[in-house]
């Protein structure tokens, strides 16, 4: 009997039927024009790429606000990018901005540890039991539409300006998205999967661990993701508000002292630290959860 | 001298009698015969086809079958022991393979044996070459460490059997698991699913099949029997015997009788299925 | 998902708004309690306190005053912000050369909260509404920029083959198929940005009325301030709390049936 299960896989085929030498045209046999090419492909090679498109788009950015700052002439409101950049340095040798950066980034840390803990596991609860989802639902669909922000004035009566308020609001913000994107998670499996544990004669307790928990994980991983923007969002309100440290701290001190450039200095930091968190969630996320597609938080 | 003339002496591995099932909306309460009066006894080491129109409740039964639903009235028995739920001894390959994404194709074959029942009793080892042993069977060694996302849906058909294989049932119940390929590649596995089975080997030592499928030639391709379904409410409306002898190969799809039994077939279903799409 | 043996008092009987109100009647009344056993004048907020001062405060108009005002800056903001993500987002999602050369950029200002453009918006327009525009503005301006990127840019193909199947003109194609296949999108969008507005804006005015010392700038968010660090009305407060989580609720529902009104198809 022929074994027609022998052939090799499609993905191997694919990868054969590409041509090593690559998309463009054979070129010309003359050999300074092939340089000449050679160096042309080379070029626009690196003009396509990726890292360099990203150089290029900051570079006109740059340039686009040196030339505003310019016109404007108002160095108080527009600093031109050379000098936020040398207050940044002199910021980084006084270590202002990393004592301010690891401040903000311990509230935040703690924050989501705190809403984590409690969000993940009672999402769990609530979706796999219709009557705990009854009685906690309707309150937390009470308290989400009231923002972190809302909290703040109540929030400095109850913890006095410092550095608890800051991680109370973010611990609250980062409740909702964690909590919801559980219950989804896990209300979202599908069904097939439970079905077929059982059929191998998969007990519930097995079933919890090995299907419910790793169905629902990239899930959970998007409600973190989220509620690590908004928490970072709220953080700044937060101690521009009411914290004597922090990042959010920093911009407002600076502005009433109406040093401009060491205001955009931290505002940078505050988008560069939020950017690369993010890179390293996604890459988390790539790497825990390899098998969902849906990669984007989509707002 | 066909399976059923083998074994119609002993009892049938599969008695469904007076099987009915009904469903009730659980907001409107509106009730809704899915199955009635379903009759069927399937045999040791047969392979069975189930078809009928769209809605005629194939999957229903299959799920009875399972234990994943028990019937409304009649009862559904396994060795004359009736059937309380779920079980390694029945294995499902379902529709769109239900493989589970964050495991290899190798974690996948092995899943039952690691957390359910068919596993106890067996050493690592032995589990570790039960696995290979379906791995390769399915033709699927070079990519067993793939996730399922990785691979295409033939592929995907094949873990989702080499599954079903590794956890040992007695009874194999498959929901349209062709269903979701490409007509040329369907047409292959059809062979392969034979092969697999142990069609050339002893009939003593195959697994008893429950195929359901909207392919009619499909149906007489694999089939000893096929029960031919009508719908609303879902019953047995024929049981068709497939005389072409085995080892079945491509070529009989050319031959006459297969034509003949097709069209017989198709002639039971025909009205009702133009019915569903008028 | 698995039977629970009921051996004890079954409650799943009760009817949904029963369950529905019991946590929150209970959570009220032992807030309730604890606020009876203070001292009579202690500025710790009680239910029954908080609904004296809604009624006040409604009665006087100040809440109806401030929550206008408050919505009037976000449907201001709101407006600002459409304009322009509507128009770059069109200009994104058709051109994959414009979004890959923007990208970059607009990647880099999302994680910017609208707070931390606060000081800048202080510095060029100084404490009053034009700031807390700008602040709404901003925080309004990326969930309509991406989903209108979204919307466009992914309008299927197939779709606007058909059209030129059809014989319909590129132009017209973009207005009869591209326009209406984006619009679940920017709705979507604007839901999204009219709800981080309205969060914005409280933020915005509260921080405001705190560098300004309690101004005029009026709103919600600079009431709630007042009353934090002016008359230590605590109950004034959780009003404002509630009245900014209602306002939220009534936003977010008004722009859904907007959804099922305009987009039918959609289930």
């Amino acid at each position: 009997m022929p074994a027609l299960m022998r052939r090799q896989d499609p993905s191997a085929a694919v990868s054969r039927s590409n041509s090593p030498s690559g998309n463009r045209a054979s070129l010309d046999a003359s050999p300074a024009i092939a340089a000449r090419s050679g160096m042309r492909a080379a070029a626009l090679h690196i003009w396509r790429a990726q890292w360099f498109v990203v150089i290029r788009a900051f570079a006109v950015f740059i340039a686009l606000w040196g030339l505003a700052a310019y016109l404007v002439a108002s160095p108080l409101q527009l600093p031109s990018p050379g000098k936020v950049f040398s207050a940044m340095v002199g910021l980084a040798e006084k270590g202002e901005l990393l004592s301010h950066t690891l401040i903000s980034a311990s509230r935040l840390a703690v924050a989501l540890g705190v809403a984590t803990v409690i969000a993940v596991p009672l999402g769990f609860a609530m979706a796999l039991s219709r009557e705990l989802n009854a009685y906690i639902d309707p309150i937390v669909e009470l308290l989400r539409p009231i923002s972190g922000i809302a909290w703040i004035p109540l929030g400095l009566f109850i913890f006095g300006v410092g550095g608890t308020l800051p991680v109370f609001i973010m611990a609250y913000v980062a409740f909702f998205p964690l909590l919801l994107n559980t219950v989804d998670g896990v209300r979202g499996i599908d069904r097939k999967l439970l079905a077929a544990a059982e059929t191998m004669g998969v007990g519930p307790r097995a079933r919890m661990l090995h299907v419910v928990l790793p169905a629902s994980m990239p899930s959970v991983m998007v409600g973190f993701r989220i509620a690590f923007a908004s928490a970072w969002a709220a953080i700044i309100a937060a101690e521009l508000i009411g914290s004597p440290s922090g990042l959010g701290f920093a911009i407002e001190w600076y502005r009433q002292l109406l040093m401009s450039p060491k205001v955009f200095s931290f505002i940078v930091l505050i988008g560069a630290v939020g950017y690369l968190c993010d890179l390293v969630l996604r890459a988390l996320q790539r790497k825990l959860t390899p098998w969902s597609e849906g990669m984007g938080i989509g707002a | 001298m066909t399976v059923s003339q083998l074994h119609s002496k002993s009892a049938p591995k599969l008695r469904l009698k007076g099987v009915s099932k009904e469903f009730i909306a659980p907001r409107t309460g509106q009730r809704t015969l899915a199955v009635t009066d379903f009759n069927m006894d399937v045999q040791a080491g047969e392979f069975i086809c189930v078809v009928g129109p769209s809605g005629c409740g194939k999957s229903t039964v299959m799920n009875m079958i399972a234990g994943l639903d028990t019937p409304t009235t009649g009862s559904i028995e396994m060795d004359g022991a009736k059937i309380q739920g779920p079980g390694a001894e029945r294995g499902v390959m379902f529709q769109d393979y239900a493989l589970f994404p964050w495991k290899t194709v190798r974690d996948n074959v092995g899943f039952g044996l690691r957390h359910g029942t068919a596993g106890r009793g067996l050493t690592s080892a032995e589990s570790e070459d039960r696995i290979n042993h379906f791995v390769e069977l399915v033709g699927l060694k070079a990519a067993e460490g793939k996730f399922p996302h990785q691979l295409s849906g033939g592929m995907r058909q094949r873990v989702a059997l080499a599954r079903l294989l590794a956890n040992g049932p007695d009874v194999l119940l498959m929901d349209e698991p062709l269903g979701a390929l490409d007509a040329q590649t369907r047409l292959l596995l059809q062979v392969e699913l034979l092969r697999i089975w142990g069609e050339t080997g002893d009939a003593g030592d195959r697994k008893t099949v429950v195929f359901i499928t909207h392919g009619i030639d499909e149906a007489v391709f694999l089939a000893d029997r096929v029960v031919v379904m009508s719908s609303h409410p879902g019953r047995v409306s024929a049981v068709i015997d497939i005389d072409i002898p085995r080892p079945r190969g491509e070529h009989i799809r050319s031959e006459a009788r297969f034509g003949q039994l097709t069209e017989e077939i198709w002639s039971l279903i025909r009205d009702e299925a133009y019915r569903a799409i008028a | 998902m698995s039977t629970q043996a009921t051996n004890t008092i079954s409650t799943a009987a009760l009817p949904a708004w029963v369950k529905a109100i019991t946590l929150p009647l209970i959570l009220t009344l032992i807030w309730q309690a604890w606020a009876m056993t203070l001292p009579e004048n202690s500025p710790a907020p009680a239910p029954l306190k908080v609904v004296e001062s809604f009624i006040a405060l409604t009665a006087s108009g100040e809440l109806i005053w401030a929550t206008i005002q408050s919505l009037g800056r976000v449907l201001g903001g709101f407006g600002i912000a459409m304009v322009g993500g509507l128009g770059l987002g069109v200009l994104m999602g058709s051109s994959r050369v414009v979004r890959e050369n923007l990208d970059p950029i607009v990647e880099s200002f999302r994680p910017i909260a609208p707070m931390a453009i606060l000081p800048i918006a202080i510095l060029w327009f100084g404490t009053g509404t034009p700031a807390a525009l700008t602040i709404v503005a901003y925080a309004a301006f990326f969930p309509l920029l991406i989903n209108t990127i979204y919307g466009v840019s992914g309008v299927d193909r197939q779709l606007v083959r058909a059209a030129a199947t059809m014989g319909i003109s590129r132009l017209r194609t973009v207005f009869v198929v591209i326009v209406p296949a984006a619009i679940p999108s920017v709705l979507l969008g604007s839901r999204l940005a009219m709800g981080v507005a309205w969060t914005a804006i409280i933020a915005a005015e509260l921080a405001v009325g705190a560098k300004s010392g309690g101004g005029t700038s009026g709103g919600i968010g600079q009431m709630m301030f007042v009353f934090y660090a002016y008359s230590i009305d605590l109950n004034g407060i959780v009003v404002c709390m509630i009245v900014v989580g209602v306002v939220a609720l009534m936003i977010d529902r008004l722009f859904r049936l907007a959804e099922r009104f305009l987009l039918p198809w959609r289930n």
